[in-house]
């Protein structure tokens, strides 16, 4: 007998229905979320000790080259930034900009878009695609995301897409930290140091529109 | 192998190990405490994440199956193993046909339960943790002692001279940044060039065959999505129905462990790499892992697999906190582990571990799916007295007991005269030395015994 069969052989049980699964979840215990109000809800949590980021806002997105120098101006980091391949970012006037695609080992800034963020905890959601490549958002020393206003939602249940499921889901909520050596929490441990998000105003086209 | 009260014995007498525990779970203690009172229904929280999974443990055959359907069909491939052992193999064969010189893990305590960092070494397949504190605890070739902060042990002295004897630029300034930072340099490159990246899950969902992993670092991010395979080594009891039941599962986990709201990095991989993906694995490997696991279900554990290895219970356990982990000598230290350990490792050699509890109830008060540890411990107790595993000492003193105890008159007597010759030694309030208890004694004072027994104090109050 296979481990598969035998495991399982140990297992048998009726298949639940779906409806059993979901009386289980109800109306789930969550912290409280002023839904009229999101996007002063996810800056205070941004704000917070624990996710520890800044934040910019701008009404449109050909502001967003200027964010960045801005930013990494205040940074002392030069003007080279790991850029995703996306076509939305085509307006924008980049030439103050030395840009790139793949991320080096030591990259120093990243630019990445959420597609949503959630105000319960602050966190920012993507997804991987031919156009949002993952890694360079872990190897760099400063993450600047673009995050729509109009995206923030309340909880983490709006955080995934319906449907069959990209290749990865991931949800950021902070910097890179340990807390490994006596507790102490230190930033930057392996990944990003910093976490800078940029808001639009601005309505941004889904990347499927475009 | 020692036995538990050697272990214990040595690491009571370790004043710097009592000093690390406690920097590390007294942080812990203090920021779980802020972060459920800021969440008022972690109550019912806690109940509806014991009914989320009881009914998976009750269902748990076909929601495997229908997690393998969805991650198969998402492109991952389903290995199923039924011993730590064939789990090995199953890993060093998918990364032999890999060709594989050097994988990256990310913390898992499945792969230390099932050891498979041993099993890598002896396959001759370098392995870099990637982890801080598993990467400290492999430079200096030790076990964890905690599911959540594996280096507990050590305090930041012990860790800079490590690092300086190891690292090829350590640091030069003496702050836990500096060291942390050392760890950075020395890592990076080592995670970019794995071949194979080996990971745990913190969830599997049924649904749509997801994984899900969290951490705080981002080193599974880093361990898993430059090399050309991933493989993930999971519990089978790891299953939720469906990313709402996870969420909930996550809002506790996270509580739970380091008192924050959420990890800082949580991320979902279904399958390898898709058409037009600019990175992440070819190939996406999960290996089931039962481990006596259908067992414990079958045979009054299932609430156990309830457990989701956030660590508050050995946080908040008073044993813990004297003796720290590497005492426990199993894979998983405190009171989850003195009640896994026996399952996972026999009960014969480790009967003392539910020995090691004082039934305070603290670890069943503070877990986030209400598992009711003392009650399994003392189920262990009876199952070691039952099979005979007591030592003849155990059981002469509590037949003795049982025999004066049953006897109201004797037993009076002989607890009056106990507490009078006892209180001969006391001094000041305490007593720092016991014939027959120097077990205790030896590392800490008794409070001395009231002047008259329970009872005789009781009748005069009555007689009033």
């Amino acid at each position: 007998m296979s481990a598969r069969a035998a495991i399982l052989a140990r297992l048998q049980s009726p298949a639940p229905d779906a409806s059993q699964a979901a009386a289980l979840l109800g109306t789930p215990e969550r912290p409280a979320v002023d839904a009229t109000n999101l996007l002063s809800e996810f800056l205070a949590r941004l704000a917070l000790p624990s996710v520890n980021a800044s934040h910019d806002v701008i009404a449109s997105l050909t502001d967003l080259p200027a964010a960045i120098a801005r930013y990494l101006a205040d940074q002392h980091e030069p003007l080279t930034l790991c850029c995703p391949p996306d076509p939305r970012l085509d307006v924008c006037d980049w030439s103050a900009f030395t840009l790139h695609a793949t991320a080096a080992p030591d990259e120093t800034a990243t630019l990445a878009i959420a597609r949503t963020a959630i105000a319960e905890t602050g966190s920012l959601i993507f997804e991987t695609s031919p156009t949002a490549p993952m890694l360079p958002n872990f190897l760099t020393l400063h993450h600047i995301v673009l995050l729509p206003v109009a995206a923030i939602a309340a909880h983490l249940e709006d955080a995934p897409l319906p449907g069959p499921q990209p290749r990865a889901h991931y949800w950021i909520t902070g910097v890179s930290g340990t807390t490994d050596i006596e507790g102490t929490y230190v930033r930057g441990a392996h990944g990003p140091r910093f976490l800078h998000v940029i808001l639009l105003r601005d309505e941004f086209p889904h990347i499927s529109d475009h | 192998m020692s036995s538990f009260t050697t272990r214990a014995d040595a690491a009571l007498a370790d004043p710097i190990l009592k000093i690390a525990v406690e920097r590390t779970a007294g942080t812990a203690q203090a920021k779980r405490a802020i972060a459920i009172d800021a969440f008022p229904d972690f109550e019912a929280a806690r109940t509806r994440a014991a009914a989320i999974k009881d009914h998976v443990i009750a269902h748990l055959g076909p929601y495997l199956e229908q997690f393998e359907a969805n991650a198969i069909a998402a492109g991952a491939q389903v290995h199923w193993a039924q011993t730590a052992d064939e789990a090995c193999r199953i890993v060093i064969a998918i990364c032999k046909a890999a060709n594989a010189k050097t994988v990256a893990r990310s913390k898992s305590m499945l792969g230390e339960e099932i050891g498979l960092p041993h099993a890598l070494e002896e396959a001759g397949i370098g392995r870099v943790e990637t982890d801080l504190a598993e990467h400290i605890i492999q430079l200096a070739d030790e076990r964890p002692s905690h599911i959540i902060w594996p280096a507990m042990h050590k305090t930041s002295e012990q860790v800079s001279a490590l690092f300086k004897a190891k690292h090829r630029t350590p640091h030069e300034e003496e702050t836990i940044a500096a060291m942390a930072q050392s760890a950075r340099r020395e890592l990076r490159g080592a995670m970019l060039g794995a071949d194979v990246g080996i990971s745990g899950a913190n969830f599997l969902i049924a649904d749509s065959g997801a994984v899900c992993t969290v951490t705080n670092e981002g080193n599974a991010e880093l361990s898993l999505v430059p090399p050309r395979v991933h493989i993930v080594t999971a519990g089978i009891e790891k299953i939720v129905p469906s990313m709402p039941h996870a969420i909930h599962m996550l809002r506790m986990l996270a509580r739970s462990a380091t008192g924050a709201a959420l990890t800082q990095y949580t991320t979902f991989y279904t399958g390898p790499k898709r058409p037009g993906d600019r990175d992440g694995p070819e190939e996406m490997h999960i290996v089931l892992v039962d481990n006596g696991r259908t067992k414990m279900r079958e045979e009054g554990l299932a609430e156990m697999l309830r457990c989701i290895r956030c660590g508050a219970c050995m946080n908040h356990c008073v044993v813990f906190r004297q003796i720290g982990g590497h005492a426990y000598g199993g894979t998983y230290p405190g009171p989850m582990g003195a009640v896994l350990t026996p399952a996972l490792d026999g009960l014969a050699p480790n009967r003392d571990l539910a020995h090691a509890c004082t039934l305070n109830g603290m670890c069943q008060q503070v877990c986030p799916v209400k598992i009711p540890l003392p009650t399994l411990l003392k189920g262990w107790r009876e199952k070691s007295w039952r099979e005979g595993l007591e030592p003849t000492s155990m059981r002469a003193g509590l037949s003795l007991w049982a025999w004066v105890a049953t006897r109201p008159a004797l037993y009076r007597l002989g607890t009056a005269i106990a507490i009078r010759a006892i209180r001969l030694l006391g001094r000041n309030g305490w007593i720092a030395r016991l014939p027959l208890a120097g077990g205790w004694t030896r590392y800490r004072d008794l409070p001395k015994p009231a002047a008259q027994t329970f009872m005789n104090q009781y009748k005069q109050e009555q007689r009033k």
